[in-house]
């Protein structure tokens, strides 16, 4: 299971998205997530393609990783797809062979909704591709500053998901290791009724959270030894810094609605 | 906060991202079951409420942010979109709301209590949030309805009650291991 949980997906290239400051790529793709549904003709998918592409072109990005994020949803997409071929009846009839009825109106739906996906899932993993782990949680340390005053805990926010990231693969193996003890000592975890193999995870419970609280400590100790007090007046060492292609980059999607909602019927 | 507290919260977001995925020998119908549940309560109820929501807090976040810390693999901001996000963000609400009714020393009756209120949140953020994403932006299959949303659900219902029912009972039975081993546990 560890294969799967890819961590360095980021990939360091020098490009104008790379560069581009993290908070403005958070804004620009929670801007683009809500975009993205004004569009409802040819007209306007064709301007949201073709500005996900420019986006793409910039960012250096070798499209196999593009299209390697894709794997998991293929299906969802075609299923989508097909599901509209079928069952929506608007338009012209197309096509008929027997029961099956295809309508233009079908098609376009169906061409669409996938399209929508598509480029959902391409500029969001833009993000990722693009921008480190760290510079994410900076920026959204950054961004989500506002809300202390409603007493929510931000800069301990950030740190906790740094942490986390750095601990998920250690906590893997661990889980690992255990399960592995107990298949040992016979514990069953892949055969037997289900409720018999829920019960099974309890054992490795007890190890896994012992050790868990055990390294939480350790590193507590070991913060405040170098002297971690806390977020007030804390210094970084990685600034971040707002420039004009950051501002340039959100009138970009500014003029992308505004575009759009013109163009959509 | 103190040190503690932050890294203990970051150890249990590590936590569920793994509980969200640890499961490929539990599948019912092919789909893997994943133990956050699990994991939500065993957060609030080892952590206590304002502690176990912050860790499941950080957990969202981290999902958000790109790592593929959802189940199945899954993360990024378009995780906003799928309609079972609702089920991630109940999960704060549960681990909320274990701790504060799961408070030292409890009685039978509050373990009762506390599972049927984890149940309700989890249910109904969960379906609702599925139901809104049908309506609003994920295509829905035809004939779909408020009702055929909650139907789906009944299938889950029989195993999230045993783990639910497993979970809590762990509680007391992890408190107990972490005490013998005279690990610090947050008393709030």
């Amino acid at each position: 299971m560890m294969e799967k949980m890819i961590f360095g997906r980021y990939l360091p290239l020098q490009s104008v998205v790379h560069r581009l400051d993290p908070r403005a790529k958070l804004l620009f793709i929670f801007g683009f997530v809500i975009v993205v549904f004004l569009a409802n003709n040819a007209l306007s998918y064709g301007l949201l393609a073709v500005f996900t592409l420019v986006f793409i072109y910039l960012s250096k990005i070798n499209v196999r990783f593009l299209l390697a994020g894709l794997k998991p949803v293929i299906w969802l997409i075609a299923f989508t797809f097909l599901l509209h071929i079928f069952l929506t009846r608007e338009g012209d009839l197309l096509f008929e062979a027997g029961f099956l009825k295809v309508y233009e109106g079908g098609v376009r739906q169906g061409a669409f909704i996938s399209l929508r996906f598509l480029l959902l899932i391409f500029v969001t993993s833009l993000l990722t591709l693009t921008t480190s782990p760290i510079s994410i949680t900076d920026g959204l340390e950054s961004l989500l500053k506002p809300f202390k005053k409603l007493k929510l805990p931000v800069h301990e926010l950030a740190l906790m998901m740094s942490i986390s990231l750095r601990f998920i693969p250690t906590l893997m193996d661990e889980t690992d290791k255990i399960m592995k003890a107990q298949m040992a000592r016979g514990a069953d975890f892949s055969s037997g009724p289900i409720k018999e193999r829920v019960k099974a995870v309890v054992p490795l419970l007890i190890p896994l959270f012992v050790s868990a609280f055990k390294r939480a400590e350790e590193l507590a100790v070991a913060m405040e030894a170098r002297g971690y007090k806390g977020g007030e007046g804390r210094t970084k060492y990685r600034l971040l810094h707002w420039q004009g292609r950051d501002t340039a980059a959100l009138i970009i999607l500014v003029v992308l609605a505004a575009l759009l909602w013109w163009t959509r019927s | 906060m103190k040190t503690y507290e932050i890294v203990v919260c970051a150890l249990f977001a590590a936590l569920m991202a793994i509980g969200a995925n640890v499961s490929p020998f539990l599948t019912i119908g092919g789909v893997p079951v994943t133990l956050q549940l699990m994991f939500a309560i065993l957060a609030g109820g080892l952590l206590g409420s304002r502690l176990g929501s912050f860790s499941m807090m950080a957990y969202v976040c981290i999902g958000l942010a790109g790592a593929p810390v959802f189940a199945q693999f899954k993360g990024g901001p378009a995780s906003i979109l799928s309609p079972t996000f609702g089920f991630v963000l109940s999960f704060i609400a549960v681990a909320y709301a274990t701790g504060k009714l799961l408070s030292e020393p409890a009685k039978k009756a509050a373990y009762l209590y506390t599972g049927a209120v984890v149940i309700l949140l989890n249910y109904v953020i969960g379906t609702h949030y599925m139901y809104a994403a049908f309506r609003w932006w994920a295509e829905a299959p035809q004939g779909f309805s408020y009702a055929v949303a909650w139907s789906w659900m009944a299938a889950y219902l029989p195993l999230d009650l045993a783990v639910i029912a497993l979970s809590l009972a762990a509680v007391p039975k992890i408190r107990l291991a972490l005490s013998k081993r005279s690990v610090y546990i947050i008393k709030e």
